[in-house]
């Protein structure tokens, strides 16, 4: 029962060029349950979170993510996922809710669950994200990652830009996700006090 | 089936509307495409003079300036279709949210009214400049669709590629030249028979077949150019 | 076995060349010996087309057969190996058109379609200069090679109706049939042979020097 959702990744290599920034990573998450990620910069961390969400193709290694006892292939994981990052942008030229909407559209969700994910954030609904603070830039991330009620979230510096309300916020954010049943793999999670721990990787340059 | 097919088209035209509205609050390709083919086309009426009063001669060139202007005038804009979501980081979303292949037909979609736009206006203008009358107009705007159709079809595909590599204007002109030239030719070609009155049945079915293979291929490649 | 196989391939190749030259009539309508350069001639441009539709064959092989470096190895050095039997096509019939025309060049439908390829495989190379982190520039690069695949045809097919050609017919002619002097055809199949046993020769020894560069990578070599 505990096996039906859950992803367990294992010697995972990446380089780029003759860099290798990773060399054989691995880890398992199972519901409710949050994995760590820690390092300094330049270890590899939103490398391998990249690579759990299908962004990155792994030189070696495995990565197993089975939702209800059913495995997703690369192209599935990347569209089930919710990722954050700070690599991630929105269009500039459109206000908040209409990139909210935009991703409701390809995602095939009815506009209200953006409208109710935008005020949960509480971003003003008519600004531009051009005209966005880098603070409630973040916040949308969390928008556009959370939209789609994801059961993975993989967090790359969830708490850029934010200020005490901010990570309040995101606080509670993840644990909704984790009381839920969703899982959740989180990098640098320094400032965020995280709940229900059940791994930790830490990457070393 | 029909659900999944009528997902796919919902998230095409969502991605067909978003970039329109963009374009239309920034005017970028509007402005700079558009005026970079006008441009052209008065150096290139200033530059020509008078060609005289021989109308074979006249049809035997002018079509092929015209098609020189056009492909110069893709070039300028249609790496962008792609090349400003890498720029600006918004790829990452697209990669996550989008099925590859509606992206690719709404970004297809985009290209194709928007450099349809262009011949629109660059087309009659041309025209008018060089004096040149039109055997078979309904011939020649069929010229200038199929030609448009794979010009821009091949050169959305070619930005898909462009897009994730380095020095993307340089590199978008050295890929897609000789993906285009056949087309190119035949465009050309069917363009002359209809100012001349000839007869451009042969190249407007390869230039359709041309357009048709590179909308499937597109399809099919696209999810490969696009992910990882 | 693989020792002596390179010397009969030379021995091959040697023969080839002395046969082109005395056992090979010369054919009617030529100027001079000139009709002797098709002998390399068409065996270029008969290889570059091998090259050509390999490349394409291990990119689509790359793309849907689990992204294998080999693969990507494969269609590079075809690609390479194409170009330069491609280069060697387009001299010996310039030479050739100097002869028998009068003009180095003169844009016959076969010299644009042969230039157009060499455009196009020599900005598939551009194309992998251009992208540096090497699982996006096989993947890039192998799209590309399809897409050439797809525009070939035209290339070919399409592009030698639109204007007039000079050029002979091609070995089997638009008749459908081959109509040529046997020893001459005798000597054209065995270059064309000869040549194409060259090719994969080369492109093996490419292979494995690309997969031992890739293994030198020091990313690669720490465990």
């Amino acid at each position: 029962m505990s096996e039906a959702t859950l992803l367990d990744f294992a010697g995972v290599v990446r380089a780029f060029g003759r860099l290798r920034v990773l060399g054989g990573v691995g880890g398992r998450v199972a519901p409710g349950e949050v994995l760590a990620v820690g390092g300094p910069n330049g270890s590899g961390k939103s490398t391998l979170l990249k690579c759990l969400a299908g962004l990155l193709a792994p030189d070696r290694g495995r990565i197993d993510y089975r939702e209800d006892g059913e495995s997703l292939d690369t192209a599935a994981r990347r569209h089930r996922v919710g990722f954050l990052s700070p690599d991630l942008a929105l269009y500039q030229e459109l206000s908040v809710a209409e990139n909210i909407g935009f991703f409701c559209r390809l995602r095939g969700l009815p506009a209200a669950r953006g409208e109710e994910l935008r005020a949960r954030v509480g971003l003003p609904a008519e600004r531009l994200c051009g005209a966005l603070s880098s603070g409630m830039r973040q916040r949308l991330r969390w928008a556009f990652a959370l939209l789609h009620r994801p059961r993975l979230l993989l967090l790359d510096e969830p708490l850029e830009h934010f200020d005490a309300a901010g990570v309040a916020l995101a606080a509670a954010l993840l644990a909704e996700h984790l009381d839920a049943g969703g899982l959740a793999v989180v990098a640098n999670p320094s400032h965020l006090e995280l709940p229900r721990v059940a791994g930790r990787i830490d990457l070393a340059l | 089936m029909s659900r999944a097919a009528s997902t796919w088209l919902s998230e095409a035209v969502a991605v067909f509307t978003k970039d329109w509205r963009c374009e239309l609050r920034t005017r970028y390709a509007l402005n700079t495409v558009l005026l970079f083919a006008l441009t052209t086309l008065v150096v290139v009426s200033v530059a020509l003079g008078p060609l005289g009063a021989d109308q074979q001669a006249r049809g035997a060139v002018l079509p092929m300036l015209l098609w020189l202007i056009l492909l110069f005038a893709a070039a300028a804009g249609l790496p962008r279709v792609f090349g400003h979501e890498e720029e600006k980081h918004t790829a990452t979303a697209l990669r996550l949210a989008a099925t590859p292949s509606a992206l690719f037909a709404g970004k297809l979609a985009f290209s194709l009214v928007l450099f349809f736009a262009i011949e629109a206006l660059t087309a009659p203008l041309f025209l008018a400049m060089m004096q040149l009358p039109v055997a078979h107009p309904g011939r020649f705007v069929a010229a200038l669709a199929a030609g448009g159709y794979g010009l821009a079809a091949a050169s959305t595909l070619v930005a898909a590629i462009v897009g994730q590599a380095r020095g993307q204007s340089t590199l978008f002109a050295v890929l897609s030249f000789p993906v285009l030239l056949p087309l190119l030719l035949l465009a050309i070609a069917a363009t002359r028979a209809a100012v001349l009155g000839g007869d451009a049945g042969a190249e407007l079915t390869q230039l359709v077949l041309y357009d048709a293979s590179m909308t499937i291929v597109g399809l099919m490649l696209f999810p490969v150019i696009w992910n990882p | 076995m693989r020792r002596i196989l390179p010397w009969l391939l030379w021995l091959w190749l040697a023969l080839v060349i002395w046969a082109a030259f005395f056992y090979a009539p010369l054919a009617e309508g030529f100027v001079g010996q000139s009709s002797r350069i098709l002998f390399f001639h068409v065996p270029m441009a008969w290889v570059s087309f091998v090259a050509f539709l390999a490349a394409g064959a291990w990119s689509i092989r790359f793309l849907a057969g689990g992204r294998r470096e080999r693969d990507d190895h494969a269609a590079e050095a075809a690609v390479q190996l194409g170009l330069l039997f491609c280069v060697l096509a387009t001299v010996t019939g310039a030479i050739w058109a100097k002869v028998m025309w009068g003009a180095y060049w003169n844009w016959d439908p076969r010299q644009t379609s042969i230039v157009l390829a060499m455009l196009f495989y020599a900005a598939y190379l551009a194309l992998r200069t251009a992208v540096e982190e090497p699982e996006a520039r096989r993947r890039l690069a192998a799209a590309y090679a399809v897409l050439g695949l797809v525009v070939a045809p035209f290339l070919f097919f399409v592009l030698p109706r639109l204007t007039f050609s000079l050029h002979p017919d091609t070995v089997v002619n638009t008749r459908g049939r081959v109509e040529m002097e046997s020893r001459m055809l005798q000597v054209l199949a065995a270059s064309s042979l000869a040549f194409t046993v060259l090719f994969f020769w080369i492109h093996r020894i490419q292979v494995r020097l690309k997969a031992r560069a890739e293994r030198a990578l020091p990313g690669r070599t720490t465990p």
